[in-house]
């Protein structure tokens, strides 16, 4: 996917912000604090895990997301949202 | 008139509060380290269980908390990745499932509170650890609350987990923590056999060992000079009285500052503390006051009049006798003898008005030394005052 396409989306980016705020979230709890459905919310996650920001780790039925620490993709969202929060507080 | 402090840093005497150094435990310290030494050299091959008993304010949770604290800085300096958690069941009531999903938030801060059984947390929170590659130990503070709820098949899948992750990294290692070990006593064979293999016992703390503490603390928390040796001895007797309780002695520290602090003054007395300790102690029943002899409520006048004017910590029986001669004289009544005085000391004790203790003297023999630390002089007095009045009408 192209960084425009990742990126242009407000609920992925509000998504991104969460996550790296609170660390770690299931669909559920996302789409709740997104106000969104389940289903359009984990389609969402699906497109962050899928281009290696997120990383999903599931519990029995439960399916957590958090940063994917492994990758410099992940590192430069949570930079660009570091920064962005500290110079718009 | 600008604020001024006896304190230099009252959090010292916090109850979360855990010291660098425990006074008196390293002895316990080293066993626990020995105890789990196996985390620092080959943590996948081995957990561990241990026990840790002791009455209430004898360092049972600084202990494994400073212990959890050392051993976890010493891990990461060799690049092992372990967590120390300290849970207090009570807290959740005893019930297993949210202890465990208290464990699990160490990894997923916002994991869901509900709908998950203690079994399914327990697999996840041994799948978080094989994820992250970490080591933990769970110590369960008041474990015996645990027991009460959870009775013998939470202990048995709790200290059995290992045998059903056959050929897998042991990961988690627990340290339970309880005043005794009858709560114990009360699982099924199977259960305890797993348990009641490492236990270390934290006897009671001497006198001599609570001085040392309330010292330690004293000179990380008040200002230079504002707590005296006397003070500190005060204190100490009374934390000694409540089955040795160290806690107990900090917290009244903090009280009796605080009691200095709102007089504006710079130092702490005993009159401090006495307040201090009314206010969580009732030394001062009423009913059994008003059931004293005359004599014997002259006397305790007298040692309210003598640490209201001295500022002492404690008084010899002769000086209180000087001052119940004084009392006698205002109330225009002759005064017992020096044998019926020491009667009354040791009968007001008994109530636990008083503190009346035989210490060897100065100079040569013994002497009986007196102390007043529950009750504040102040109120001691003006409850005398009013009984022999209302007696005299």
């Amino acid at each position: 996917m192209e960084l425009e396409d990742v990126f242009s989306s407000k609920p992925r980016m509000k998504i991104l912000k969460l996550i790296y705020t609170l660390g770690s979230l299931n669909v559920s709890d996302v789409a709740r604090r997104v106000k969104m459905n389940y289903a359009s919310t984990a389609g969402h996650l699906k497109v962050l895990e899928n281009e290696g920001i997120l990383q999903e780790r599931k519990y029995g039925r439960i399916r957590m997301y958090r940063l994917n620490e492994g990758t410099a993709k992940a590192k430069a969202v949570a930079t660009l949202i570091e920064v962005w929060e500290k110079t718009n507080p | 008139m600008p604020y001024q402090s006896v304190f230099k840093d009252e959090s010292k005497l916090d109850i979360n509060y855990i010291p660098q150094k425990l006074p008196h435990r390293d002895k316990e310290h080293r066993l626990l380290t020995e105890f789990f030494s196996f985390i620092l050299n080959c943590p996948d091959r081995m957990s561990q269980r241990v026990i840790v008993t002791g009455e209430v304010g004898t360092g049972k949770t600084a202990l494994t908390q400073r212990f959890g604290a050392t051993l976890t800085s010493e891990a990461n300096k060799r690049g092992t990745k372990f967590r120390y958690v300290h849970v207090n069941c009570r807290e959740y009531r005893g019930s297993l499932a949210p202890i465990l999903h208290r464990a699990l938030a160490v990894f997923e801060p916002s994991f869901p509170a509900r709908g998950y059984s203690a079994d399914e947390l327990l697999n996840f929170l041994l799948k978080a650890l094989d994820t992250e590659n970490t080591y933990m130990i769970l110590s369960l503070d008041e474990f015996d609350s645990l027991v009460e709820k959870e009775g013998s098949d939470a202990v048995y899948k709790l200290t059995r987990l290992q045998e059903m992750r056959q050929g897998l990294p042991q990961r988690l290692s627990f340290i339970f923590i309880m005043r005794n070990l009858k709560a114990v006593e009360h699982l099924d064979e199977s259960a305890k056999s797993t348990l009641q293999r490492s236990i270390i016992n934290l006897e009671r703390y001497g006198k001599g060992q609570l001085i040392d503490i309330l010292n330690d603390r004293v000179a990380m928390s008040f200002e230079l000079g504002a707590v005296s040796e006397d003070v500190i001895d005060l204190v100490a007797d009374l934390a000694y009285s409540q089955t040795g309780n160290a806690r107990f002695g900090i917290e009244m520290l903090w009280r009796a500052g605080k009691y200095a602090d709102s007089k504006n003054s710079d130092t702490v007395d005993p009159e401090c503390v006495r307040q201090a300790v009314s206010a969580i102690i009732p030394g001062l029943r009423r009913s059994e006051l008003a059931s004293l002899g005359l004599h014997e409520k002259l006397f305790l006048l007298a040692i309210a009049r003598f640490f209201k004017e001295s500022n002492e910590a404690y008084a010899s029986l002769s000086e209180v006798e000087n001052a119940y001669a004084v009392i006698c004289e205002e109330y225009d009544i002759h005064p017992n003898s020096h044998t019926q005085i020491w009667s009354y000391a040791q009968y007001l004790s008994s109530l636990g008005v008083l503190k009346a203790e035989v210490v060897a003297a100065e100079s040569r023999g013994r002497q009986t030394k007196l102390s007043l630390p529950t009750v504040p002089a102040v109120e001691l007095e003006k409850e005398m005052t009013a009984t022999l009045q209302s007696e005299r009408a």
